[in-house]
């Protein structure tokens, strides 16, 4: 190294030899690189939502958490506190921490695992790129896209089920990208494993099952033959589908109906319903306008630049001779949640509602985010392809992501706090943060309809008696006037269970005060004179 | 190169500035006199004028505050004139906007002032800058390997084919900023000396007062210049890095005119540091001179919840530009009726065809000038207002024409032979041309659909949100050509006017493409100039 002071300039010298080590050195502890880099990430973003307050902005973040809590925390605790309405996994991995007051109220329960998903994600979507042939650069953009979306930041700091399916997902399709390269079996039951922690998640896993499934039929049968694929197929769907036979079983066992997830009060399908006979299922039955619903909610999910790169990543990569066809064939399953979101819009089975396109408001507007690593896969694959310009769309991507960032830019976000995703309970849950935490008496609340109450409310889980503290539960609707000393519920809504069980109740109508009207409950109190015959306490018999 | 290949292209070029000239001449809006402050808050001068738009006011303002006043400061007459695009702070109205536009048309005014044409002046002024890019769009186009007719084809293109027709007949930020990024261009492939990296860092420091969103849309140049200091040679197993300091330290420059914007700064708000943009702004002035704020309107603040405040960003400058509306801002200046590339200028696309065969031909400039498109298109598609308020056409998207103009030098080059190419390039161009020579020609006031709806409805009247709006113009007869008011129209109606323009453009390209369909040409891996 010399200065040359007249030039002003500094020379150095590096031997190729050198470069390759530092190069070599980087390639090999690339992922170790990631994990750390990502772990910090996720560490930071939910610390900053903790702080802010935003972590537990979904409705629905506040229910997973306070499922998990009730099976070690309620009047009647027990695994049967996980029902029908979701399915168990994110609750029975939330359960090994909840216990503790700090990881339910914080949301770090449920968080974590979205978090831990958010990393892995991350570190797979850079092996599928590796696995597709990609170099680094385009592997690390495909990295950014995924790792630095305002979405996905948020929703892994949150105790949301959807970081945790993406997570199973990607790893699932990444094995089975591997199985169809290597035709190792090992793969294929890793993937069919990772399949059956999705499919013990949410309902878009059993869609990946059957997609998987005829993607593994066809390259086993193209590979090795009939009775091949007939093996391939039964070997994968055993251990997948274990979790879907488990979940049926369980609805035969403690609902008495193998089909309660589906048929029951608080299915999706019912709610579907619900939705449709007020006239807001747009979707139902209508191809063109499905497919437009999901895409917007992808773009504005995965953002548009990022989307318009991989739709001309995917059309490079269909068309890329060096690619192999059977790698092409396992890569299609990267497109199982978008045929799956459409499918699910136009058979009236989910509702999503973009602002600006079918409603005034966002709703749901988070599916679009099962599509992110593979709009990140396939990004990844445009910069590796369109040498001339990668670096200069890695620079676009950058400066997109800066700007999605200083300006706090997610959708999921504003779906949960000013969209109809979240509910602002604070005014109700504050007044029984407030009266009931030192006054003794039970609070008859229906958690299907009112969850978010009880965890803001902050009160300990054995406070409220609802529909899953079995005979508590009966014996407060047939006798209000013994169990209750308050009564949080949304007078004249049929939906709400605790009002479509006791408004006709003369106990309930002669004994109680309405003591405050809020947007999305109302609380009516015992009147004095009746306390004194009040239960205070649980009873170990009931 | 033979001294009558010489001869043949400065005659190309004399011949190609003089045609450019005449018809910026004869297109530029105006209207004669030297306006005062009273007379230019009259509809004869705003609405039915030149100045029919608040960045032409709001500009002109400062303009002749600067220059008549001797002052920062608006008086209440021209604050008047510039609302509700005009600022108020400590007591005084001020320009919110970028300053340098206002001073480096002054030239023009004082000119136009010595003739009793101080608003045309300064709008013929300005279009000097759009025949400058013209012309540079050529040189970078030769440079690059284009032959020197189709370059010239290019230029014409750029300039009548596209929007940035209808921006050079008037006083706004957008041919000046291009200019910017052109003259960037040029210094980039052209030189490599300490002096031009010291002279792009000053063109790029200025380039920011012009317009603050050209600090991203030079960001590639910045990037590439920067990385000028460094020299990698490759010897024997080994690399010899050299990383020169002068040149690094020549980012020092943007120090002189950032110096001029924290000087405005400082006389116009009372601190250095503050953006114009960032001034709060009145609705209109009232009658006794004080500010009208709305303050009906501000009373209505709505009321957001601790979760909603947390999920607000805070306000800054950044606010403006967010991606969840690039979905609309793609639709807006790609294919929308109202301003989209595709209705408004379909032959500007003939340049992406040429950005392709430049790939094949592993240009080496390709990453730094799609780089510039992509930033400008992505920073205004992220922009909350993609539409340019009243325009016409995508007018945030003229840096970007040049730069397919560019290529489209090329593409013409490739398929110069190719005669039904160049006949179907000739179709298209013709009906940009006569598109953009229209909204030249008559009004740049075209309201965006969203709010031509909201119009419509308002005034029980049909608003057109497409050039169809300018066309009406044509229809009653009207042109905002100061030559066309002067003295074209005792001869002949609008619309023979804009005929002739259009006509005049279209056989001027004809012949080109003939000459160059006849000539032998093809592509020069660099030519020199």
């Amino acid at each position: 190294m010399k200065f040359n002071f007249k030039s002003l300039s500094l020379e150095f010298t590096l031997s190729d030899r050198k470069i390759a080590i530092i190069k070599d050195s980087l390639e090999k502890h690339i992922k170790l690189l990631l994990f750390f880099a990502l772990s910090m990430i996720s560490i930071f973003c939910f610390i900053y939502y903790y702080a802010n307050g935003l972590g537990l902005a979904f409705n629905d973040a506040r229910s997973h958490l306070d499922i998990a809590r009730r099976v070690v925390d309620n009047l009647k605790p027990g695994f049967a506190q996980l029902g029908s309405v979701w399915l168990p996994l994110p609750h029975l991995l939330a359960v090994v921490t909840v216990w503790n007051d700090f990881m339910w109220h914080s949301g770090l329960a449920g968080a974590l695992q979205s978090m831990i998903s958010y990393v892995a994600s991350g570190i797979v979507i850079y092996l599928i790129l590796q696995a597709l042939g990609v170099r680094m650069i385009g592997r690390l953009a495909g990295v950014i896209v995924f790792a630095l979306n305002m979405n996905i930041l948020y929703m892994q700091s949150t105790a949301m089920t959807e970081l945790l399916l993406l997570g199973s997902m990607t790893i699932a399709v990444y094995e089975l990208i591997m199985w169809h390269k290597e035709d190792k079996m090992s793969r294929l039951l890793k993937s069919g494993f990772w399949v059956l922690l999705a499919t013990m998640n949410r309902y878009d896993g059993w869609f990946l099952l059957g997609f998987a499934s005829i993607l593994i039929v066809i390259q086993a049968w193209r590979k090795h033959g009939y009775k091949a694929a007939e093996g391939a197929f039964l070997l994968f769907c055993t251990l997948a589908g274990f979790g879907i036979i488990l979940w049926i079983i369980w609805n035969w066992v403690i609902f008495k109906d193998p089909l309660y997830f589906i048929s029951g009060p608080y299915a999706a399908a019912t709610q579907q319903q619900q939705i449709a006979a007020a006239g807001l299922l747009k979707t139902e039955h209508n191809w063109s306008y499905s497919f437009i619903t999901y895409t917007y909610a992808v773009i504005y999910n995965a953002g548009m630049l990022q989307t318009v790169m991989a739709t001309i990543g995917m059309i490079l990569f269909w068309f890329d001779k060096k690619i192999s066809g059977s790698l092409k064939m396992a890569s299609i399953a990267l497109m199982a949640p978008f045929v799956f979101n459409i499918l699910a819009l136009y058979l009236g089975q989910s509702v999503l509602f973009i602002q600006g396109l079918n409603g005034n408001s966002w709703f749901n507007v988070r599916y679009g985010l099962m599509m992110i690593p593979t709009v990140a896969v396939f990004a990844g694959y445009l910069v590796h392809r369109l040498k001339a310009i990668r670096y200069i769309l890695v620079l676009l991507l950058l400066f997109v992501m800066f700007f999605s960032i200083v300006n706090k830019d997610a959708v999921t976000l504003d779906d949960a706090v000013f969209g109809a995703s979240g509910k602002n309970v604070s005014a109700v849950s504050g007044w029984l943060h407030k009266h009931v935490s030192h006054t003794p008496g039970f609070v008859l609340i229906s958690v299907a309809s009112h969850d978010a109450i009880i965890f803001s409310s902050g009160l300990d889980m054995k406070r409220f008696i609802h529909e899953g503290t079995g005979m508590y539960w009966n014996l407060a609707i047939a006798h209000p006037a013994h169990w209750a000393r308050w009564i949080v519920m949304r007078t004249y809504d049929l939906h709400d269970m605790t009002y479509r069980l006791i408004y006709k109740n003369p106990e309930f109508k002669n004994d109680y005060t309405l003591i405050h009207h809020y947007p999305f409950a109302d609380i009516y109190e015992i009147k004095p004179q009746y306390v004194k015959y009040l239960h205070m306490k649980p009873y170990k018999e009931l | 190169m033979s001294t009558l290949f010489r001869f043949k292209n400065y005659l190309l070029i004399l011949g190609l500035i003089v045609f450019v000239a005449i018809m910026l001449v004869v297109s530029v809006r105006g209207l004669p006199g030297n306006p005062t402050p009273t007379q230019l808050n009259t509809p004869y001068w705003k609405n039915n004028g030149p100045f029919e738009l608040s960045p032409e006011r709001g500009r002109f303002a400062f303009l002749y505050s600067f220059v008549e006043n001797h002052s920062f400061y608006l008086q209440p007459s021209l604050a008047q004139f510039t609302a509700p695009d005009v600022g108020y702070w400590k007591d005084h109205y001020v320009s919110i906007f970028p300053p340098a536009i206002s001073f480096i048309a002054i030239p023009g005014y004082l000119i136009g002032r010595h003739f009793d044409l101080s608003q045309y002046g300064t709008f013929l002024w300005m279009s000097l800058f759009a025949l400058c890019n013209v012309l540079l769009i050529r040189l970078i186009a030769i440079r690059l390997g284009s032959n020197a007719i189709a370059a010239t084809i290019a230029g014409i293109t750029f300039l009548f084919a596209t929007p940035a027709f209808a921006y050079a007949v008037t006083i706004y930020e957008h041919h000046i900023s291009t200019f910017f990024i052109l003259l960037s261009i040029y210094l980039f492939i052209r030189f490599n000396s300490l002096l031009s990296i010291l002279v792009f860092w000053i063109v790029y420091a200025f380039a920011f007062t012009v317009d603050y969103p050209n600090l991203f849309m030079m960001f590639p140049l910045a990037i590439a210049t920067f990385f000028k200091s460094f020299f990698i040679e490759n010897l024997h197993e080994h690399k010899v890095i050299k990383i020169s300091f002068l040149r690094v330290l020549s980012v020092l420059a943007v120090i002189i005119p950032l110096t001029f914007l924290l000087w405005f700064n400082q006389m116009s708000y009372g601190n250095p540091l503050k953006i114009s943009g960032t001034v709060p702004t009145i609705l209109s002035v009232k009658a006794n001179g004080k500010p009208n704020f709305g303050e009906e309107n501000m009373k209505k603040k709505v009321h957001l919840t601790s979760l909603q405040i947390a999920a607000t960003p805070q306000h800054s400058a950044l606010n403006f530009f967010k991606p969840i509306n690039m979905l609309n801002g793609f639709y807006i200046l790609l294919l929308s009726p109202d301003r989209g590339v595709l209705v408004y200028t379909p032959v500007i696309l003939f340049g992406i065809v040429g950005l392709f065969i430049a790939n094949k031909k592993k240009q080496k400039y390709i990453p730094l000038l799609v780089g510039i498109i992509g930033f400008n298109f992505l920073l205004y598609s992220m922009w909350g207002d993609p539409y340019g308020g009243f325009a016409f056409g995508g007018r945030y998207l003229i840096p970007s024409y040049a730069i397919l103009a560019i290529y489209l030098a090329l593409f013409l080059t490739v398929v110069s032979k190719k005669k039904i190419l160049l006949f179907l390039f000739f179709l298209v161009f013709i009906y940009s041309v006569s598109v953009n020579t229209i909204g030249a020609l008559t009004s740049n006031a075209i309201p965006p659909q969203i709010q031509a709806t909201v119009l419509s409805r308002v005034e029980h009247r049909k608003v057109n949100y497409t050039f169809m709006h300018d066309v009406n113009i044509l229809n009653s007869n009207n042109s905002k050509s100061f030559i066309f008011q002067q003295y074209a129209k005792r001869d002949m109606t609008a619309w023979q006017f804009d005929i002739v323009i259009t006509g005049a453009i279209i056989i001027f390209i004809f012949v080109l493409l003939l000459i160059m369909n006849k000539k032998k040409i093809q592509y020069a891996e660099k030519n020199s100039l």
